[in-house]
């Protein structure tokens, strides 16, 4: 008989020693994720990076739908994660059924070399458990207000990578560009901050760039990626 | 394992806190809800005491039960864990019930548990499922916990589950739940001074909620898994 006896714990083992690299995108409701998504996707296909997408939907599974009928990705390359109306629990707290889709997507795609993890939008205190990603980009917009940055919220100060969207409508919505990449340089410690315009894909390929040399480790990336800061 | 190590044991085993993903399940709520057939917070605690009653008294709590006293041995734990996917009716309920349990095999993994590891290749090789109430019993046993308190555990879980579901959707306020949560506990007490069904008679009969899962699969604006 094959049995154990009660309370007696072994070694913990590493809980995920092999696999794709796991890389979180979170940010408020309407930043641009998803957009970014679409961004992203046709650059690593392009440059040869097996990938999979996982997305935390608040109420529907919208985010997933609209990527897989993209047609940039093959559709069960994207899986959707129902997370109870706590998107911030279900990439933070218990991020177990995450990490569940996306072991799963490891055993699907053997040579699997990315996983992009979308949150389903939260407020600007969300994160992401480092049991479930390895490296975490937030995104933020122009049009949410350029005093993001200076309220230090948890996303802005401890993501990985910052990334400011819509950067396209600063003069519209009155924001001063340059004091809110100044004033997110200042908060962040110089950690990388990049700005795009997903609509026409301006600064995409920057944030490309920085993910394969930081997370995929690709040392043929190159290029300017991290803001000066000003 | 003292007292005080058996309760501090119990109390992170059956927080909420403890990862499982549980709180991506509503277990029939959110569908009922959108029907109009839940309202408030006495159609919740109405709701949770049928789930506890008609569900967990006969089926999760016998299969609790006897995956305990598998004392870990990986065969029967694999043929009870068998049954009671087999004997799951709707597919929501079933496969929200593996998800459950193997995530909660993999943190178990993770922190050490003796046989986790076991029941998890058991798993990847289909040999079991990982359903969530064969893995409280495993789980209960292979942390020193008694049948008794496992039991409780599991009942526990099943309630807050709902009621914290029925609290996200604004069911019910943060009082309300709480108060659900104490009036079930007479319940569940007096369930468990009563003899357990056999685990080869697992039965639950909860018609509404089973309803609901099935309806949920094809819903709309779900923020559920089941």
């Amino acid at each position: 008989m094959n049995t154990v006896a009660p309370g007696i714990l072994r070694p913990p083992i590493a809980s995920r020693p092999t696999g794709a690299a796991r890389v979180g995108v979170g940010g408020p409701v309407g930043s641009g994720k998803t957009a970014l998504l679409e961004n992203l996707i046709p650059r690593f296909l392009r440059r040869g990076t097996d990938l999979a997408i996982i997305t935390n939907d608040i109420a529907t599974r919208e985010d997933a739908e609209r990527v897989r009928r993209s047609g940039l990705i093959a559709p069960d390359r994207v899986l959707a994660v129902e997370t109870g109306a706590c998107p911030h629990s279900a990439i933070r707290e218990d991020p177990t059924l995450n990490i569940q889709a996306a072991d799963a997507l490891d055993a699907k795609f053997p040579g699997l070399e990315l996983i992009l993890i979308e949150s389903g939008g939260d407020n600007l205190a969300s994160s992401f458990s480092l049991d479930l990603v390895d490296y975490w980009m937030f995104v933020i917009d122009v049009a949410g207000g350029d005093d993001i940055p200076r309220k230090r919220g948890l996303g802005v100060l401890s993501c990985d990578l910052l990334v400011i969207n819509k950067i396209d409508l600063a003069p519209y919505v009155r924001v001063d560009l340059q004091r809110m990449i100044r004033e997110a340089n200042d908060v962040r410690g110089g950690r990388p901050v990049l700005l795009t315009n997903c609509a026409t894909g301006e600064g995409v390929d920057a944030v490309v760039e920085h993910l394969a040399r930081e997370v995929l480790f690709d040392a043929a990336s190159s290029g300017m990626d991290a803001l000066d800061r000003r | 394992m003292s007292d005080v190590g058996a309760t501090l044991a119990l109390l992170q085993l059956g927080d909420s806190f403890f990862p499982s993903g549980a709180a991506s399940f509503s277990w029939g709520l959110e569908t009922l809800r959108a029907d109009g057939l839940l309202r408030g917070a006495a159609d919740v605690e109405a709701f949770v005491g049928g789930q506890i009653a008609r569900r967990w008294s006969q089926f999760d709590r016998p299969a609790v039960l006897a995956a305990f006293r598998a004392h870990g041995d990986i065969e029967r734990l694999c043929t009870i864990d068998r049954e009671i996917d087999a004997a799951t009716l709707s597919r929501e309920a079933r496969e929200g019930a593996r998800r459950i349990g193997i995530a909660l095999l993999k943190v178990h993994d993770g922190l050490g548990t003796v046989g986790a590891a076991a029941y998890r290749d058991r798993i990847a090789a289909g040999e079991a499922f990982g359903q969530m109430a064969a893995v409280h019993g495993f789980v209960g046993h292979a942390t020193g916990l008694d049948a008794a308190s496992t039991c409780a555990m599991s009942a526990y879980q099943l309630g807050f589950s709902i009621v914290s579901a029925g609290l996200r959707i604004g069911l019910l306020g943060h009082v309300d739940a709480q108060r659900i949560l104490q009036s079930q506990r007479e319940r569940i007490a007096a369930i468990m001074t009563t003899d357990a069904v056999a685990a080869d008679a697992l039965h639950a009969y909860a018609p509404a909620a089973e309803i609901a899962m099935m309806r949920h699969e094809t819903g709309q604006g779900r923020m559920f898994a089941n």
